[in-house]
């Protein structure tokens, strides 16, 4: 196994990863899952690097370090608190049911593919799956924010998408300046304890997390 | 063919017919082994088989035709579709370019006459265990095709022996995790065209959860025998077929190849006996969303190897 | 030429002492003084000529200080309209004067980024900045509005931040090693862009930014925000956030007209723009929740400006006259709307009817907004509607005349026939008794108000040479890149730890 194969196969496990969230129902599962995925992203940039015979740098390192403590301890933690305090564990059936709902998230990862193909890829790249990954994730992330009912899976989904557009990210690694990563790090960070506020206060006020009721503001 | 030829596969073609039941005493053993029983003898179901032959059948009189034929047509797709499926070595009887679209439809036509002969006996259980059947193999069909379509697409073949043959070794080192993807949808179709655990559990003695035992209640004698060679024949071909896939041999192994698969299908065996004493059978609704799963690995797979081969 | 850095260290620091002060007037005497040091500072880049060259992370070029000033100025009169908007029962308000301070400090650096990135990291802070300040009046109502306002932008900032890297991929065709981008890098080097991924970039900046903007389909947070937080809050929004929005809009449609490409993108802001106009004109008709009427009017405005800006050349200085003006006149009517919240607490407009005869400065101030946002001439918005409908006609775009003009006048009925009521209507007999709090309360929330409605109505009537050329060259910025830079730029070793 070369690296290469290594990354592509950890590219499509994130894949498989983003259609498992689609088809669990268990809140503190989907958490879980993401939170696997959001490693197997951090270290990503550390296997393609040590792959082409080079240290990974201090970016590679402080940018993996950060997404590894914030998407993989510090966030799940948060959400899984949330879930517990709130003692409401499975995802109700959401507007689009769960087969159905990973068969569209199939469809979205093979039109990511199909769509993504015709792009040039100028930049020295990490593998070409890195594109249409990306864009699945995005895409399946948008998927369980619009399609799921209860508050905490729509602050995953973001969190999903979140990790598809950092994905795409990769490919510019070497040409962002690390000041600029930090700071999206740390508003996706206050956006998401934003979040979870919010969500706090739904669960106070309506005593469940259920977006469905959060339907009084509309046209008279 | 030559006769040279005919003599190399004629043996190996042998082995191939008497190893099924085999299958499925290895995996009555180690579920044996899991609940701590000894369990029956190695050779129980050849020994059931050979009851089941000499006894006479009974036929119900609201029954047709189709009824009788329904074991019979089943048997003889399945040994067509044999001829064509490389077992142990990587040689079959039969094989041209585009065999493997006759081999899905000799499946399906093996499952079409079951369930005509299941809605024969008008029978409301054996019409619910038609229906489970239908629905589940409509669902497990494209995870089949799509394999197949990677499979083509990754070896540039129609021919199944070429398919999952040598070239196969040189698309794992292009399209690897394409081939992990290929591998991991064949095994939820083997488990589902089985009925095995998790899709079915062949062991229940409730009519309401079974799907394909339900389906074969009123057959007997030779009928029957004939229903459970083709099910361990079923089970052998689409194990091999998965073997190939996931483990795929060098050309000019040999013996050792074959011995090798021999071994492999053991194993096989072993782990789907693991699997049913450790698994509990899926909620039938859930079943779905399990071997959608397959269509969409395979599916995944799909896309991979289009965007590999022509990158 | 003083440090642009002061205008963000500037509402933080005053932000720090928000929290840490111990009593109320103290902490609103703070931010009214962060406010009015920022305007100050701002009056001081106007001052001091500004010259420099390009590549660094902070600068200001005309189209930034144009914005700049205009947040300013509307700021500084907010601050003003809180002392007397305030109110003892409000919780915490330490974060809530804190976290206006921060929008301010995170809007300017909005208009002061050099860098997209850094462009995006600040615009994803003043939404941040802003969601406490919605939630702020509690319940559940105030928690949908929160909800839909975060979850939506969280969305539409993520596609933006999608959008930067596609237009870093395609500044990396051509160079392959380290990819500036810098406004000004992008724009010198936008011939070697890759036109794929620039579109791609394009697309995605606009439905992400437009998001924030409020351009429709993706206003629906925008009447529920407005509605629901306090609304002065939704002053800032409407007249602030919008405006740091629509800077990324621009920032990255520089680039795209530098590139050759402003065709593509302003066919794409005029759908987006015609939409917004489309869809304010079906909602606006019928509605009796007055603040949610002008927040349909602050999409209808963002509507006006995207259609300006996709007109290119000849549209632009209408935009830019139209923000200058949208900002002024979002001012008044906000400020407006929390004195008839304060006074008569519904949001009903059968419940608040009659102001001209209850308390006639605001009926005349709230008249004049009301004007001045349907585009009555003299005011500016007649104007810079009428810049943008001759530039389409201009261009022989006959179905952009066709809509604009349709949807302006249908806006128009559905805004008078709403809201004159609340002027000249009868006052309903049972609000009548109702104690209006203390008289010096009602100046200090008239008084911003009034201020903006005269500079409006002066602006609109005279614009004096120096306004013009402002104006001008930010539309210049925008529409011709490259041959106007004028940027003062900040040492760049300053920025970077």
């Amino acid at each position: 196994m070369n690296t290469q194969m290594i990354v592509d196969s950890v590219l499509v496990l994130v894949i498989l990863l983003d259609l498992a969230m689609l088809a669990v129902s268990r809140l503190a599962t989907c958490i879980r899952l993401f939170a696997l995925q959001s490693l197997l992203l951090a270290l990503l940039p550390l296997a393609a690097t040590t792959g082409r015979g080079e240290i990974p740098g201090l970016h590679e390192i402080t940018v993996a370090a950060g997404a590894l403590g914030l998407k993989v301890i510090l966030l799940p933690r948060i959400l899984l608190r949330i879930i517990r305090t709130g003692e409401i564990h499975q995802e109700i059936e959401p507007f689009i049911g769960f087969t159905a709902s990973v068969l569209v998230g199939a469809g979205l990862v093979i039109g990511s593919f199909a769509v993504t193909r015709g792009l040039p890829l100028p930049v020295d790249r990490i593998s070409d799956f890195l594109p249409p990954v990306s864009a699945a994730t995005i895409l399946v992330g948008l998927l369980i924010l619009i399609s799921r009912v209860k508050a905490v899976t729509q602050v995953v989904g973001f969190l999903v998408m979140e990790n598809g557009i950092y994905l795409f990210g990769l490919l510019l690694l070497e040409q962002t300046p690390l000041l600029v990563e930090l700071g999206i790090l740390l508003d996706l960070f206050v956006g998401v304890f934003i979040m979870a506020i919010v969500v706090y206060h739904i669960r106070r006020e309506f005593d469940h997390m259920d977006t469905h009721l959060l339907d009084t503001l509309k046209e008279a | 063919m030559s006769v040279l030829r005919a003599l190399t596969v004629l043996p190996e073609a042998a082995v191939v017919l008497a190893l099924p039941p085999m299958l499925m005493s290895v995996i009555a053993k180690t579920k044996a082994w899991f609940a701590g029983r000894v369990g029956p003898p190695w050779l129980q179901p050849y020994y059931d088989m050979l009851k089941l032959l000499r006894k006479g059948t009974v036929y119900s009189r609201t029954t047709t035709w189709v009824f009788r034929a329904g074991p019979i047509v089943n048997l003889a797709a399945l040994l067509t579709a044999a001829t064509m499926i490389p077992v142990l070595s990587g040689d079959v009887l039969l094989g041209f370019p585009g065999d493997v679209v006759l081999v899905a439809y000799l499946f399906a036509l093996g499952r079409l006459f079951t369930v005509l002969a299941a809605m024969d006996t008008g029978s409301s259980f054996e019409g619910m265990g038609a229906s489970r059947e239908v629905t589940f193999g409509t669902m497990s069909e494209p995870a089949l095709f799509l394999s197949f379509v990677v499979l083509a697409v990754a070896t540039k073949s129609l021919e199944l022996s070429e398919m999952v043959g040598p070239p196969l070794a040189i698309a794992w080192k292009s399209v690897g995790p394409a081939m992990l993807l290929v591998a991991g949808a064949l095994t939820i179709v083997l488990l589902a065209e089985t009925c095995r655990i998790p899709v079915d559990d062949p062991a229940t003695h409730l009519e309401l959860t079974m799907i394909h035992e339900v389906m074969v209640l009123d057959h007997s004698g030779p009928d029957f025998a004939f229903i459970s060679y083709a099910a361990a024949l079923k089970f052998m071909l689409l194990g091999s077929l998965l073997l190939h896939v996931a483990l795929p041999h060098a050309a000019g192994w040999g013996a050792v190849g074959v011995l090798l698969r021999l071994l492999e299908l053991g194993l096989l065996a072993v782990v789907v006996g693991a699997i049913e004493s450790t698994m509990a059978r899926l909620r039938l609704n859930r079943v779905p969303l399990f071997l959608a799963g397959a269509s969409v690995l395979s599916g995944l797979a799909t896309a991979i190897v289009l965007v590999r081969s022509h990158g | 030429m003083p440090n642009l850095l002061l205008l963000i260290h500037v509402p933080l620091a005053f932000a720090l002492l928000c929290l840490g002060l111990p009593f109320s007037w103290l902490r609103l005497a703070s931010l009214a003084a962060g406010a009015v040091v920022h305007l100050g500072v701002v009056a001081w880049t106007w001052w001091v000529p500004s010259v420099g060259g390009t590549g660094a992370y902070l600068g200001l070029d005309p189209l930034g200080h144009l914005f700049l000033t205009l947040i300013s100025v509307l700021f500084a009169a907010t601050s003003v309209y809180f002392v007397g908007y305030h109110q003892k029962r409000l919780v915490s308000q330490r974060v809530f004067l804190a976290c206006v301070l921060v929008l301010l400090a995170a809007l300017s650096l909005v208009c002061l980024s050099r860098q997209i990135g850094l462009l995006w990291v600040a615009m994803e802070a003043a939404s941040l900045a802003a969601t406490p300040l919605i939630y702020f009046r509690l319940g559940p109502r105030a928690l949908e509005a929160t909800w839909k306002f975060v979850l939506m932008n969280s969305v539409g900032i993520a596609l933006a931040l999608l959008g930067i890297f596609c237009i870093a991929v395609s500044a990396g065709a051509s160079e392959g090693g380290a990819v500036s981008l810098t406004v000004s890098d992008l724009i010198a080097g936008a011939a070697r862009l890759d036109p794929v991924w620039l579109r791609a970039g394009f697309l995605l900046a606009l439905v992400g930014f437009g998001t924030k903007m409020g351009l429709a389909p993706l206003h629906s947070w925008k009447p529920d925000a407005y509605g629901e937080a306090p609304p002065p809050v939704a002053a800032l929004l409407a007249g602030g956030m919008t405006l740091g929005a629509f800077t990324g809009i621009l920032r990255v449609y520089q680039i795209c007209n530098a590139a050759g490409l402003a065709a593509f993108a302003g066919f794409w802001l005029m759908v987006f723009g015609l939409l917004s106009l489309a869809v304010a004109a079906v909602f606006i008709v019928g509605h009796n929740d007055y603040r949610r009427i002008l927040a349909y009017t602050s999409v209808e405005h963002m509507g006006i400006m995207a259609v300006g800006i996709g007109l290119g050349a000849s549209g632009s200085y209408a935009t830019m006259l139209h923000a200058l003006h949208n900002t002024l006149n979002k001012g008044v009517l906000f400020f407006l709307a929390g004195f008839v919240w304060r006074t008569y607490h519904s949001t009903r407009i059968r419940d608040v009817a009659g102001m001209l005869h209850r308390f006639p400065a605001a009926g005349v101030v709230l008249l004049a907004g009301l004007c001045a946002t349907c585009a009555l001439p003299p005011f500016g918005m007649f104007f810079s509607e009428l810049g943008v409908l001759l530039a389409a006609a201009e261009q022989s775009r006959w179905w952009v005349v066709g809509v604009f003009t349709f949807t302006l006048a249908v806006v128009f009925v559905g805004v008078m026939t709403a809201m004159l009521p609340m002027v000249f209507g009868d006052p309903p007999v049972a609000a009548a008794g109702e104690a209006v709090g203390p008289r010096w309360r009602r100046t200090a929330m008239l008084a911003p108000a009034g201020v903006l409605a005269l500079l409006a109505l002066a602006l609109g009537t005279y614009q004096p040479r120096a306004v013009t050329e402002a104006l001008a060259a930010a539309a210049a910025c925008v529409s011709a890149p490259g041959a106007s830079e004028r940027v003062a730029v900040q040492d760049p070793v300053e920025v970077l730890p």
